[in-house]
């Protein structure tokens, strides 16, 4: 016997119970009484998230996992397993999904208990350069079984059956984008131009804090390549084109690997695995502007024009990139399609919520114990992301809101901890799911300047085309320095509510259209914020230069320290006496304050 | 002619083999995260000094890999050490320094450094 094997015993809380260790015991003992203790490694995991079935005994290569396992049924494996080379039908659980893969090697740890990887499946598992630990993960598999044993008709009616829906953010259902890129084209239909077809790829992520794309496409890259290809097949296109920004050097250095290799494997290019379907993919970088994530000005920005917008329809699914039916999906989107055809559209759709199946990838940031990228199943409470997940506010602050979607969402405050994520209940509460930021703020932040971030940042973007989002957001903005600078009127929010809802109404795309929520979500929701600042000229949070007063208190010493740094020369005060800020001179630098080693100087 | 399944089938196995073939049934494994994040934290350093041991140090009986991001950022960079019959180990915030230390307690002598374990 020449084949070696490795057997791993999960030893997480739930099979330590049901005594994995006598198991392990009489394992050993068998494996020495076969002489086989050369060939078979004996390894433990941690929780293999099957603790129902435990204890649980996993044989590798060929990743087959017994459950319920006994003492006496070590020997029958052994003996037929190990020394006959036959995996025991008895005992065997049909659970090779492709998911949750993580527990195997992270065991429960609080950070992963709620979790669910399955777009990122292999991020932090794999070497993402070496594309034998994507095949030995039972990678390109959903490729083969699709060229195998499915039409293109059949694969979307899986990909509709799975209920996946857009991962960029509008939530569009995905099946239907193939259906009907896959139908655009084809002689009954009315723009039947000629049938060339793209698939695209959008890995142009813009969001301020977002790093859910970069990261998969980092840890993973073939699942996003493995997904186009399998799109191209169903909607019958020869091309595919990755659009990332060329700010993201390392992502695009293992993409170019990824494809390299899958070429050289036969899983790009022409009769791909011996099949009669072509297919081919490349990738296009993009300058790092933020429209360009809108599908319109992605495809301009391919065809080498300015990344500008243009009204829809026609949907890039009728009439995309240079005029042809086009399938532009994210790359979350695309990562999840390996799993939909092997786990079965029907096991996917019974992750998540009713209308919301499978798993949202979002970047956790802000101020939060563990930030981090993590993917949770649909339906879990914002509560469970940034209390269990994240592990709460640092320094036991208190959590004022939490902003999700980036520039083109919204913050939602206590009130909403318990809100599901999916993507009716989030745009309900008044925010967007978007592609997956996720900013938590606690007290220590002014909504007004986060307002004001967000604003600044879409407005900068903003490509012009349009009047509303071009002048509309500069003069949102204008209004908002006002308010935070003290010189706000009550009118002034009056009509902060007013531009934004028309510029949400009259703009060309998706960036003007959204780029008014994190003001109107803050009006919204933090109201009497915006009110204090215009009628009492305070920023409860302290962020607001402007508004700030520095006073010296009777801590003070007359060190003199204070009156050395201040650059305005605002401080007077004698030798060991309290010293004073004249308030008009005073720029409300701060640097009095931090300097004070008496605590003597305090901000208002 | 072949069926794309099969020839999947077989790829796999190869892939396999390769893997092993490169040390993967070495009793310990060890795994460096490199993704952007992570080599901004300082992983490169960290995976030079891994590799300088297995290349030039006598660390014998370790397979080395690079890994993607698993979702740690703010104990980056990690690095991960599975050995034979025992639970993984998982480093967080690890530099040159410590990466050395990692080498000579843990996986030369088996001690490990507990402090900086992320549970």
């Amino acid at each position: 016997m020449s084949k070696k094997y490795i057997i791993t015993i999960c030893d997480g809380t739930g099979c330590i119970q049901k005594d994995n260790a006598a198991i392990r015991k009489i394992l050993e003992q068998q494996l020495k009484e076969h002489n086989l203790t050369n060939d078979v490694r004996v390894n433990l995991s941690g929780c293999l998230g099957m603790c129902d079935k435990g204890p649980i005994v996993v044989i590798n290569p060929g990743y087959t996992i017994y459950g319920n396992v006994t003492t006496n049924d070590i020997p029958e494996i052994v003996e037929e397993h190990i020394v006959k080379g036959k995996p025991l039908a008895r005992l065997a659980i049909q659970e090779d999904h492709l998911y949750n893969r993580f527990f195997r090697i992270f065991g429960d740890a609080k950070f992963f208990g709620k979790q669910m990887r399955i777009a990122l499946r292999n991020c932090g598992i794999i070497d993402p350069e070496n594309i034998d630990d994507y095949l030995s993960l039972r990678g390109y598999e959903a490729l083969a079984k699709v060229l195998t044993d499915m039409t293109p008709k059949q694969v979307i009616e899986e990909v509709k059956l799975s209920g996946l829906r857009g991962r960029g953010g509008a939530g569009f259902p995905t099946g239907v984008k193939w259906q009907i890129t896959a139908r655009a084209g084809s002689p009954n239909s009315p723009r039947s131009a000629s049938d060339e077809k793209y698939v695209i790829c959008n890995a142009d992520e813009g969001d301020p804090g977002a790093f859910m794309d970069r990261s998969a496409i980092e840890g993973d890259p073939h699942t996003v390549l493995e997904g186009m290809i399998i799109g191209g097949y169903a909607i019958g296109a020869k091309q595919g084109i990755v659009y990332i920004r060329a700010e993201y050097p390392l992502a695009v250095r293992r993409l170019e690997k990824a494809i390299a290799d899958a070429r050289e494997h036969g899983f790009l290019g022409k009769n791909i695995l011996g099949s009669d379907f072509s297919f081919d993919i490349d990738i296009r970088l993009g300058a790092g502007a933020f429209v360009c994530g809108e599908e319109t000005a992605l495809i301009r920005s391919i065809e080498g024009g300015r990344g500008m917008p243009r009204p829809r329809p026609p949907y890039p699914s009728v009439e995309g990139l240079f005029g042809k039916p086009t399938l532009i999906n994210n790359v979350e989107t695309w990562a999840n399609i390996p799993v939909v055809i092997l786990d079965s559209g029907k096991w996917f759709s019974t992750v998540g919520t009713e209308r919301s199946k499978g798993t949202k990838v979002f970047a956790l940031a802000g101020m939060v114990v563990n930030t981090g990228l993590i993917e949770v199943p649909m339906g879990t409470t914002l509560r469970e992301i940034i209390y269990d997940i994240g592990g709460g506010i640092p320094n036991n602050k208190e959590f004022k809101a939490v902003q999700t979607g980036g520039p083109s969402g919204g913050c939602l405050p206590a009130k909403y901890l318990d809100t599901p994520v999916d993507y009716e209940s989030l745009a309900k509460a008044g925010s967007i799911m978007g592609s997956g930021g996720m900013i938590v703020i606690d007290h220590d932040s002014c909504m007004v300047d986060i307002a004001k971030y967000f604003l600044e940042f879409t407005q900068n973007e903003s490509c012009g085309k349009c009047t509303p989002c071009r002048e509309g957001t500069k003069r949102m903005l204008d209004i908002l320095i006002k308010i935070t600078e003290g010189k706000g009127e009550m009118y002034d929010i009056e009509n902060l509510e007013r531009l934004g809802n028309m510029i949400k109404k009259a703009s060309l795309c998706g960036l003007g259209q959204s780029a008014p929520n994190p003001v109107l979500s803050t009006i919204l929701n933090f109201r009497e914020e915006y009110e204090e600042h215009v009628k009492d000229k305070k920023c409860r949070a302290g962020v607001c230069k402007q508004l700030l007063t520095y006073e010296i208190t009777d801590k003070c010493v007359g060190c003199g320290a204070c009156k050395k740094v201040c650059p305005v020369v605002a401080i007077t005060g004698t030798t060991k006496a309290k010293h004073i800020i004249d308030q008009n001179k005073c720029i409300k630098c701060g640097a009095c304050f931090s300097k004070c080693k008496f605590d003597a100087i305090i901000k208002k | 002619m072949a069926k794309p399944t099969d020839i999947i089938k077989k790829k796999r196995a190869e892939a396999v083999s390769r893997i092993i073939g490169k040390g993967y049934l070495s009793s310990k494994r060890v795994y460096v995260g490199m993704a952007t994040c992570e080599i901004a934290a300082g992983s490169k350093e960290v995976m030079e000094v891994f590799k300088n041991a297995v290349t030039k140090g006598g660390l014998t009986d370790v397979y080395l890999s690079q890994k993607g991001c698993a979702g740690r950022c703010n104990l980056e960079p990690t690095v991960e050490v599975i050995e034979v019959g025992k639970n993984p180990v998982r480093y967080g915030k690890i530099n040159p320094e410590k990466a050395q230390q990692i080498i000579d307690k843990h996986l030369k002598k088996g001690e490990v450094i507990k402090e900086w374990v992320i549970d």
